[in-house]
């Protein structure tokens, strides 16, 4: 069993893996960020390019689930950081594991649903607050009872299911590529010497591949999802 | 017991790593908004702006470079039309002179031929009777000399006028 650091501070539970990764991988975006627009100018360079095509990808994401132009002004912040984020925490375990004897020292914080949740839950806050925004605290919570009242237990309950499919499918998915990972590695490889660990190989690299697709799917669907919430609460049904 | 399943891998619930990850993505967000996101979405306004100031400028431009060209063709039109009116103004004049200059001239040789014709005829006649007059005295005198006395003066015209007639004739 695969056992991680975990730190005790101020009563709180740190567990070293999530904070170890997601802190890499937030310096990365940042580093790759200001890297790509470093020289910003009216005739885009190279980089910039890059850039620009990664924000008009993200905007894009806003704008067709987004209605409200207001919202999407403030939303394409968002999801463009939630998206490399979230992209980059994905593919950290694809191709970096690192494991002390049994301590796990590296792998994706995505693989983790406290980060899934933390990212699903900060999501339903922000839907929650545009609602608000939006059409103020009445007419937010009006907005559970409609087109008709009936239907107010099962809006309900929806923000629940929301919260959890948008969590767990990002969690689930990336697990899945890890465990799936690490079984190709640890056990078949070793499993009849040579033979198996020649076989290994190109499987975990099929793999591997697999799971970057994955990963980016996975990224854009969180994001994705994340808008059509948003979006839900700052339109009038 | 679903969460216990759902959180084997970890044992416990990590509240200390929410926050982690919820202050990182702030902190990211901020520096990501202050160098990447910032100026390229800025620098993408800007751009969107100058594009569209461009396609209006190029169609104010096209606007009125069609109008410049109209006015020139009409211009040109116009002094084409100048050009022919002056060539057919010069033609008319010219002919019109040309005109008068021969008509006088046939007046004025008419008149100098009708001239000539009247001083021809009354010379003629001036002579004439320049002629009848002295042919009378000559004859009177030579036909005294001839007949001697007998004939008068007055039969003596009578005969002359006669001859002269006859002479007309």
């Amino acid at each position: 069993m695969e056992k991680s650091f975990v730190i005790n501070l101020f009563g709180l539970n740190f567990d070293m893996v999530g904070i170890i990764g997601s802190t890499l991988m937030a310096a990365a975006v940042l580093f790759i960020c200001i890297w790509l627009s470093r020289k910003v100018e009216l005739r885009p360079n190279k980089r910039q390019n890059v850039m620009e095509y990664l924000l008009d990808f993200t905007n894009g994401i806003v704008k067709d689930n987004v209605e409200d132009v207001d919202a999407q002004k403030h939303l394409s912040l968002y999801a463009f950081t939630l998206f490399l984020f979230i992209w980059f925490m994905n593919q950290l375990g694809m191709f970096l594991e690192i494991r002390v004897d049994e301590f796990m020292i590296i792998k994706s914080p995505t693989a983790d649903p406290v980060a899934t949740m933390t990212f699903a839950m900060m999501t339903l806050l922000l839907s929650f607050t545009f609602g608000v925004q939006k059409f103020g605290v009445g007419g937010y919570l009006r907005n559970y009872s409609a087109p008709v009242g009936f239907l107010l237990p099962i809006n309900v309950i929806e923000e629940f299911t929301n919260f959890l499919t948008l969590s767990l499918r990002l969690y689930g998915n990336i697990y899945a590529g890890e465990v799936l990972l690490t079984l190709i590695g640890n056990r078949l490889a070793t499993s009849y010497g040579l033979p198996t660990m020649i076989l290994a190989a190109p499987l975990a690299m099929i793999w591997q591949g697999f799971s970057v697709f994955i990963g980016s799917i996975q990224a854009y669907v969180f994001v994705t999802l994340s808008m059509v919430y948003i979006g839900k609460k700052v339109t009038k049904e | 017991m679903e969460f216990q399943t759902l959180f084997a891998a970890s044992h416990h619930i990590y509240i200390g790593n929410a926050i982690w990850y919820l202050v990182v993505f702030a902190i990211l967000m901020l520096l990501v908004k202050h160098y990447a996101w910032g100026p390229v979405s800025d620098m993408m306004e800007k751009r969107r702006q100058k594009v569209i100031e461009d396609l209006d400028s190029a169609a104010d431009n096209r606007k009125k470079a069609e109008v410049l060209a109209n006015e020139r063709e009409a211009a040109l039109k116009n002094s084409r039309q100048e050009a022919t009116q002056i060539l057919s103004d010069a033609k008319a004049n010219a002919q019109k002179t040309s005109d008068k200059i021969v008509a006088d001239a046939n007046a004025d040789a008419s008149s100098i031929r009708k001239q000539a014709e009247e001083d021809a005829k009354r010379a003629k006649a001036e002579a004439l009777d320049d002629a009848r007059g002295q042919v009378a005295d000559i004859s009177v005198a030579i036909a005294e000399k001839v007949i001697a006395k007998n004939l008068s003066a007055e039969d003596q015209k009578d005969l002359v006028d006669q001859f002269i007639k006859g002479l007309n004739d």
